[in-house]
């Protein structure tokens, strides 16, 4: 084996370049002993090669400690930061600075940003980050990857991974002379000393591996382009369900049997009244249902009954907070409306301002034009058809109310308050609409119902009898 | 290049003789002074002197005398994991910690001023100690209201936290302790004399099964002296929390009093730069666990909202009238003291390589502890756990620190004495000299 070595080694051609001398060692100790003394004959570019870490050799072999620390400490900092940063960004809402804004979810009633719950997220970024640093840094400063290495040329250099210490001193380094050096490292105890060349033949790709790879990359194409061409067919068999337990998930829906694993009357046994559903624990409100403002949520002063709708049909569940036990709840809701007390300005919460007429405006005419007219006037196609019906004498329809009506426009009659009820609960045949349109949006009506009465349209009927008289 | 050294103890002075007998008398009577100055500063309230009110002084007392076990606990631990593990490095400066856990027994005494009240039906530090005792006020109803379908929990921890079985668990725990300190100290001295290598293996058997019953007992110790001190309070990650500041305290101990006896020209040569360098990595590992199991206890009893829980941390982290309290202010410190300043501090390799300044940083980790353990323990020494703190008493929480401190290394140089402060004849003795950081 080692005539081979010697022979090919031997082999000085033009297609080789001489890189330097390595020597081979028995032990740690004479390597070290070694390092320490080719460092002090003024050796710079050499490295020491060892099947396990040798203690001391860092220092013998003159190395410098590494700025990998540095660097790691840094890109620390820098995951600190970008951890809190992503999370900051992706639970607030920073539409004001340009940005497109994150998702402002609500988890465990915490803040969007709250430093507790975004510290376990910061410390795995970070530590994340130190490992990409670590590993890759590494990398950098060891000039990694490298395809070759001339060492490995040498077949006495394989056992460098098992019970031989190498040192390879550089063709480069200005203290090195072939001879000189040659007689040193002898001198230091090598046992075998090498010439190391590097292989000066052409290394470009072979013309099959470079064919190969555009084929593989052309390849790598058609994946995409089916599913390009299939998104836009369509196709007769099921979807295909990737992730099952996602798609079918163990989990009770609404208005079904609890599934009961257990016998009846053993701890485990799950919800013994055979419901999925449960009734909310007594004294608990859920979030978003704190009813804690009768001016905002009913329209009536602090304190005052509030208006509630008899308990008829299908609809009465919905409310069923307020209707349990409803204070002096009269039999006729339009009766005692009249005794109600209505508050007259808009509620605290309510802030009347152009964006809110604009937006009563919009939900307007999407909710109440149909019948009541765009201008209010109870001109709405619903109203004209239904009239034109019940003058065939095909159906009973009590017309729509012109909002400009003096009675309806009479403030002390219907404050804001009561309008918001009529909406709310609906008024002799006009339905409630509590449940199609939100608090909010049915004070926004309110307010532009009274910008629509204040803007002097006469009545119809008004006018027509004033033609009359004419 | 290193040349291996042998085997052999060579420092001039090995033991504390010269100074013990000198050292002994000092210590106890700096230590009895500080007690009694302790005794009568914290007596002082809005009222004047008062001389019925023993609760103060005894929660003070609880304090320091909790820090001083724990640093005792975490020298046990360090001496029982270097056997489980067959550590080589450690063997110089393992007397140092069998010495100081070899005081766990005689801290009985100690914890005496704590116990007979107990046995004798006092409620001054320990509000579950009487007969019906009851807690009020926000904790109570916390505690009520999530558990009204369970008896009361006073009734549910009664048969565990009452005046008989409380000083027996005591009994119980120092025992346990003393009995491995007094082993590890025993068998390991008898190896200076005889150099017999099957010791080291005897003791290395006997470290896995000593080791699980440490943790036992640290665990209750811990449940016992400090939790209990808020009775319907309940957190099972407390005692690793305790324990982390435990070894943490008791590494910078060790440092510092191997810094101290080489100051002083003893083991100057068998204990060295590597050795300090160990002990700092361990410390820089356990300021971060303390950080860590500190923030994990407190994040989920945080997120989770459970009213049952939260009272402790309201108690030091909330403030109710919007004004810094004096508990937020602590809890501060704790945060930046005891984990970010000593976490960067502690980084550097250099650093950790630096004899002045693993010195100053070793005071400095274990000044920190012991306002963890008053952060721990003082909320409940206060009406509506207010911190209400006047210079007098801030002296008389330090002069009762000074004093237990005094009294427990009059122990300590009564313990230590005439014995080798490195093993002498340890097989791994030479392991531990040749040993190099890489």
């Amino acid at each position: 084996m080692s005539d081979r070595n010697e022979n090919t080694n031997a082999h000085e051609g033009p297609d080789q370049r001489f890189v330097g001398l390595l020597a081979q060692f028995e032990d740690p100790h004479t390597l070290v002993a070694a390092c320490d003394a080719a460092r002090q004959a003024g050796y710079v570019k050499m490295d020491a090669y060892t099947p396990f870490p040798v203690h001391g050799i860092d220092p013998a072999i003159g190395i410098r400690r590494t700025i990998l620390p540095f660097i790691v400490l840094a890109i620390a900092f820098g995951g600190c930061f970008a951890g809190l940063a992503m999370q900051f960004y992706v639970n607030n809402d920073i539409s004001t600075l340009g940005l497109f804004p994150g998702y402002e979810f609500k988890i465990s009633g915490k803040p969007y940003f709250s430093l507790p719950a975004n510290i376990p997220v910061t410390f795995e970024v970070i530590v994340l980050s130190s490992a990409f640093a670590t590993f890759l840094g590494m990398w950098a400063l060891n000039g990694l990857p490298r395809l070759a290495n001339p060492l490995h040329r040498i077949s006495r250099f394989k056992r460098v991974t098992n019970d031989k210490f190498f040192l390879m001193i550089e063709d480069k380094d200005e203290h090195f002379d072939r001879s000189r050096t040659e007689g040193e490292l002898k001198e230091w105890g090598a046992s075998f000393i090498e010439e190391c060349n590097e292989d000066l033949t052409d290394h470009k790709l072979p013309a099959w591996v470079r064919t190969a790879g555009v084929m593989v990359a052309f390849l790598c194409l058609l994946p995409p382009l089916v599913v390009f061409r299939m998104s836009g067919m369509t196709n007769r068999a099921p979807r295909m369900h990737v992730v099952p337990d996602m798609d079918w998930q163990h989990k009770n829906k609404t208005q079904t049997v609890s599934p009961n694993f257990a016998p009846i009357g053993t701890p485990d046994y799950l919800f013994a009244d055979g419901r999925a559903m449960r009734a909310p624990i007594p004294g608990t409100i859920a979030r978003g249902n704190l009813v804690d403002d009768s001016e905002y949520f009913y329209g009536v002063q602090e304190g005052s009954p509030i208006a509630v709708v008899p308990k008829s049909g299908l609809f009465t569940g919905t409310n069923a907070v307020e209707q349990d036990d409803p204070p002096a709840a009269p039999a006729d809701g339009a009766a005692a409306a009249k005794e109600l007390d209505w508050v007259t300005t808009f509620p605290d919460r309510v802030t009347v301002d152009e964006a809110l007429l604009q937006k009563g405006r919009e939900r307007f005419e999407v909710y109440c034009s149909v019948c009541h007219g765009y201008s209010g006037n109870g001109d709405g196609l619903v109203n004209q058809r239904a009239l034109a019906l019940a003058a065939s004498g095909n159906s009973a329809w009590t017309a729509a109310k012109s909002l400009h009506d003096p009675e309806v426009k009479n403030n002390d009659k219907n404050p804001v308050g009561r309008i918001f009820d009529t909406i709310s609960n609906g008024r002799s045949s006009m339905g409630p609409y509590k449940d199609q349109i939100s608090i909010d949006d049915r004070w926004a009506i309110v307010a532009y119902v009274k910008a629509l009465q204040s803007t002097g349209i006469e009545p119809e009927s008004t006018v027509a009898d004033a033609k009359a008289k004419e | 290049m290193h040349h291996a050294r042998e085997a052999k103890i060579t420092s001039p002075i090995t033991t504390l003789k010269d100074s013990s007998a000198k050292m002994v008398p000092i210590c106890f009577i700096v230590g009895v002074i500080g007690i009694i100055a302790a005794f009568f500063l914290l007596r002082v309230n809005d009222e004047g002197f008062t001389l019925t009110d023993i609760g103060r002084f005894s929660y003070s007392y609880l304090t320091s005398f909790c820090y001083i076990l724990t640093i005792c606990l975490g020298c046990l631990f360090f001496v029982t994991i270097l056997h489980l593990t067959r550590a080589g490095w450690g063997v110089t400066v393992r007397r140092v910690a069998e010495l100081y856990a070899a005081c766990l027994f005689p801290l009985l005494i100690l914890f005496l001023p704590i116990v007979i009240p107990v046995l004798l039906g006092s409620d001054a530090v320990y509000s579950w100690n009487q007969v019906g005792w009851s807690v009020h006020g926000e904790e109570k109803a916390a505690v009520v209201a999530a558990a009204d379908h369970l008896p009361p929990l006073e009734e549910l921890k009664e048969g565990y936290l009452n005046w008989w079985f409380f000083p027996l668990r005591t009994l119980i725990y120092f025992s346990v302790w003393g009995m491995m300190s007094w082993f590890f100290l025993r068998t390991s001295l008898k190896q200076d004399q005889t150099g017999d290598k099957s010791l080291s293996l005897k003791m290395q058997a006997w470290s896995a099964p000593l080791m699980i019953m440490f943790a036992a007992t640290i665990t209750f110790a811990s449940f016992d002296y400090e939790m209990s001190l808020a009775p319907l309070w309940f957190s099972t990650m407390f005692p690793v929390y305790i324990f982390a500041g435990a070894f943490l305290s008791a590494l910078a101990t060790i440092t510092l009093t191997c810094l101290m006896l080489q100051r002083s020209g003893r083991v100057t040569d068998e204990i060295t730069i590597e050795h300090y360098h160990d002990l700092a990595k361990l410390m820089f590992a356990f300021v971060f666990f303390w950080g860590y199991i500190a923030f994990s206890q407190f994040m989920l009893i945080w997120y989770a909202n459970i009213p049952e829980e939260t009272f402790w941390f309201a108690w030091r982290i909330n403030s109710e009238t919007g004004s810094w309290t004096g508990w937020q202010l602590m809890s501060l410190v704790l945060l930046f003291g005891h984990l970010i300043i000593p976490f960067l501090g502690l980084m550097a390799r250099t650093v950790r390589r630096s004899k002045p300044f693993l010195f100053f940083a070793s005071i400095y980790i274990l000044v920190v502890h012991w306002i963890d353990h008053y952060w721990i323990i003082m909320p409940q020494a206060f009406e509506h756990h207010e911190f209400t703190f006047t210079g007098l008493q801030m002296f008389g929480d330090i002069a009762c620190a000074v004093g237990l401190i005094g009294l427990f290394l009059a122990i300590f140089f009564l313990i230590s004495g005439d014995k080798p402060l490195v093993p002498l004849k340890d097989p791994r003795l030479g392991e531990c000299l040749n040993h190099h950081n890489p």
